[in-house]
């Protein structure tokens, strides 16, 4: 029988760059903005790094294929690198594989670094991710806003809102966001909008508007993790411990069966059952801060259902009522989320672990929360119907 | 003696108005957008093999075939057989036997005469999507469709009496291979020395043959695009009662290959059993077939599709689906279709076909489907389904915005993300009945390659 991870590995130090349209550095720059700040943080020398784990989702633009661009990027001690995939759950893949090689006394120390370097494309918007020769024979030519529209409209239905309620409770999830980045330097947007901006933005795939879609930036987040000896051997009297880490990836039901209404992720909801029983919560809403992968304002809203933060259809009004704002009961994206700080799709899940450990260590500067006691962080790659979905919990 | 069983027939939604080809051309080309009403614009995925699969379907109404002809003018490939896409697409046998026949519109006749001479259950799936100059009568006179006949020994719309065909070495209307448009000769040439010449000695070998007598002649139909033509053939030869089908030129425009099957569709209400019908079309000669109504034609609908078109005012899109303007499609818009033809003949059943599978075990439907799992086919084309959740998407690259898809659950079990098509794509939503058509998936823009696939459009519950 399995025990799980929960304790067993401490995040030592993490580093984050500024994202955001960072026209003047590609990837290898932005990793060793990252890198620079985890290994300052941590007081450690390269040489005492046993492995490495590398998130990159795109490899027709950034670095290429495989852990040599990171490897030679960071000019690390000849050791074994790794390169992951995830879709937009990468980062957080990188920072598993980290986790489970000091879990397993494998290394002592371990770094999980992720990376995107989207605006080398020269158009707005993600770029079609490679499907292989069979999908593309027969799938639609989809977009990301066009995916999650499916969603938002299957959300309204079952729930039976009214598109004016939608529009408003979406567009609270928006201006939250940018509320919160306005307190974060490394932030892509900082500015913050009102309800009736992103209510009469331009359609992108109905009824998601242009403020209902995060942006796409360029940015990178790493993480150096031990074991909990270590940490404290290292001066670090309470280190931040993973609590849990479970990925979950469609197995073709939603997509393939009429079991699914739309309206919900179902990896969502397995990863976080998961991850409640290796963390040992039996109340999610307990959890001090969340960092939700709030692709759109949609995902958002339905992720707080799916992860038990509200009942199912009531986290719109719940919205509208502030609970999830920086001064309610729950914030959430309290750093801006992918809709603010930014979406460099490989790195976005070690930069919400970022934000997690810095709040938990009371590093967060300008937007610390009280006294918080655990974070959980949540990606999900691909599209409601298929995808890879991450819930990971940090805690003292 | 071998009967035309069955007609299918299909009709892109939208009509383009000519007087929108007039607003748009005539101030470059005097006499641009000739002609009233409107005429057939086929949808940016829809080509001749589109067309020709809708057709066919109708005409095989359940039923197999042992040969099946593509008769075209404008086969999307030079190579390979386009028949051969034509056949999976409709899961006719492999060893059904398949050609494309081309180079005239006549070759539809041709081969309905050499089907009807023979004792094969024969498909001959007719279609056509011309490309004409802008501004040019060609272009405002010729209109896209589909139109197709399954022959054979059993009993239907008519029975074959005989049939005649003459070749003439007569040029009126050239276009070098690898050419997209045509030239047209001077249309009193075409008219005089070419339908009046050289139909009527058809229609009288085809009579004679028949053994009918030109006064016992009830209908003639005969595709011509220069008014007034017809009724100068059926005096020229001796039809002295017969009635002219329309040519539908203000509905649909000549059709080319398709047209004789698509105005014999149209004017069947018109038709009782027992009465003459002659079948006429002219190219490099000319064909007459002589047939007898059968038991079929009463109360036939005719060609419904003609009432359900799509009026279109913007010319542009003419253009736009034909691939001949040069408009920005923005760098999303650039990506190579990869061939991976290795791929595709492999699941060629799944992607033509439109085959699931049911698995044994589970009794799950799945498709794709898993080609190493014991299961049965389970083909998806005639069932249709209901759409579960659906988009319309104004960021991804489309020929004709919002790019629209979404999930479908497929009647009987399973569901799939696909594409919905036509021009109304983006009213779908979930919960509506939508059935499913053979499409032009995507098109290389550099290469031309195109595939196909199927897509979903709104279940009105009165075909199309």
């Amino acid at each position: 029988m399995a025990s799980g991870i929960k304790d067993k590995v401490a995040i030592l130090s993490m580093g984050c760059s500024r994202f955001g349209e960072r026209w003047d550095i590609g990837q290898e720059e932005l990793m060793r903005e990252a890198y620079a700040e985890a290994l300052s943080r941590a007081g450690i020398e390269a040489s005492a790094i046993g492995a490495a784990w590398y998130s990159s989702h795109y490899d027709d633009i950034g670095a290429g294929k495989s852990g040599v661009p990171m490897a030679m990027a960071l000019g690390l001690p000849e050791i074994g690198v790794t390169r992951v995939e995830n879709f937009c759950a990468g980062g957080t893949e990188a920072f598993r594989g980290a986790v489970f090689a000091v879990a397993s006394g494998s290394v002592d120390i371990a770094l999980a670094m992720g990376v995107e370097k989207l605006k080398d494309t020269g158009f707005a918007g993600l770029p079609t991710a490679s499907r292989g020769t069979l999908a593309p024979m027969y799938l639609p030519t989809h977009t990301n806003p066009g995916n999650f529209a499916q969603l938002a409209r299957a959300y309204e239905a079952a729930h039976g809102l009214s598109r004016q309620d939608l529009k408003r409770a979406m567009a609270h999830t928006s201006m939250k966001s940018h509320a919160n980045a306005v307190r974060n330097d490394k932030a892509h947007l900082r500015k913050p909008i009102t309800i009736e901006q992103a209510v009469q933005a331009p359609l992108v795939a109905d009824p998601l508007g242009l403020f209902d879609c995060c942006p796409v930036s360029d940015g990178a987040a790493c993480a150096l993790v031990t074991t909990p000896e270590i940490a404290r051997s290292l001066g670090q009297a309470e280190p931040v411990l993973v609590k849990a880490v479970q990925i979950v990836a469609s197995n073709g039901w939603e997509v393939q069966q009429q079991g699914w209404n739309g309206a919900y992720v179902h990896t969502t909801r397995q990863a976080a059952k998961r991850a409640y029983a290796e963390a040992g919560i039996a109340d999610p809403r307990q959890i001090s801060l969340t960092e939700l992968h709030d692709c759109f304002s949609i995902t958002e809203l339905v992720t707080l259902e799916d992860l038990g933060l509200a009942e199912p259809g009531t986290a719109w009004r719940a919205m509208l009522d502030g609970r999830f704002d920086a001064d309610g009961a729950q914030p959430c994206q309290i750093d801006g989320g992918l809709k603010c700080f930014g979406h460099p799709v490989g790195a976005s899940g070690l930069r919400m672990l970022y934000e997690g450990w810095l709040q938990l260590t009371g590093q967060a500067g300008a937007r610390q929360l009280g006294a918080p006691h655990s974070a959980l962080t949540h990606n999900l790659g691909g599209a409601p119907a298929q995808n890879v979905c991450s819930v990971t919990i940090l805690g003292l | 003696m071998a009967h035309i069983i069955r007609i299918g027939a299909c009709l892109p939604r939208l009509r383009l108005e000519r007087r929108a080809i007039a607003a748009a051309m005539g101030w470059l080309v005097p006499g641009a957008g000739a002609g009233r009403g409107t005429r057939t614009l086929a949808f940016w995925d829809e080509d001749s093999v589109t067309l020709a699969v809708a057709a066919a379907r109708g005409a095989l109404g359940g039923d197999s075939a042992e040969s099946l002809t593509f008769a075209t003018t404008t086969p999307p490939f030079a190579e390979p057989q386009n028949a051969a896409l034509i056949r999976a697409a409709l899961r006719l046998p492999a060893l059904c036997r398949t050609q494309d026949a081309t180079g005239t519109p006549r070759a539809t006749l041709l081969a309905v005469q050499a089907a009807l001479e023979g004792t094969e259950l024969a498909l001959i799936a007719a279609a056509d999507r011309p490309v004409a100059s802008s501004g040019s009568n060609a272009e405002s006179r010729m209109g896209d469709g589909g139109a197709a006949v399954l022959t054979g020994p059993e009993p239907g719309l008519f029975a074959y009496l005989g049939g005649a065909s003459l070749s003439a070495p007569f040029l009126h209307r050239t276009r070098a291979s690898g050419a997209e448009t045509a030239l047209d000769w001077e249309e009193r040439w075409q008219r005089e020395a070419g339908y009046q010449a050289q139909v009527p000695p058809a229609i009288a070998a085809a009579l004679d043959r028949a053994g009918v007598a030109a006064g016992d002649v009830d209908h003639l139909i005969l595709p011509c695009p220069i008014p007034g033509t017809a009724a100068t053939v059926a005096r020229l030869s001796g039809l002295t009662k017969a009635a002219l089908a329309e040519d539908l030129a203000e509905r649909t425009g000549d059709t080319g290959a398709a047209h004789p099957l698509l105005m014999l569709a149209a004017h069947l209400p018109r038709i009782v059993p027992g009465q003459i019908v002659v079948l006429a079309q002219f190219g490099q000669g000319a064909t007459a077939l002589v047939l007898r109504a059968g038991e079929g034609v009463a109360d036939h609908p005719g060609l419904e599709a003609l009432d359900q078109g799509i009026p279109e005012g913007n010319y542009l899109k003419l253009l736009a689906f034909q691939g001949r303007l040069d408009w920005d499609r923005g760098l999303r818009g650039r990506f190579i279709v990869q061939e991976a033809q290795s791929t595709a003949y492999r699941n060629a059943e799944a992607l033509l076909g439109f085959v699931a599978r049911r698995e044994a075990e589970t009794g799950l439907i799945r498709f794709p489907p898993r080609l190493d799992v014991p299961g049965e086919d389970w083909p998806l084309a005639d069932l249709g389904g209901t759409i579960a959740t659906a988009t319309a998407d104004r960021l991804a690259y489309s020929r004709h915005p919002p790019n629209c898809y979404g999930l479908v659950d497929l009647r009987g079990g399973g569901r799939l993300m696909m594409d919905f098509t036509d021009p109304e794509a983006a009213d779908l939503a979930p919960g509506d009945p939508v059935r499913f058509v053979f499409r032009v998936k995507d098109i290389d823009e550099n290469s031309g390659y195109r595939r196909y696939f199927w897509k979903a459009v709104r279940d009105t519950g009165r075909g199309l």
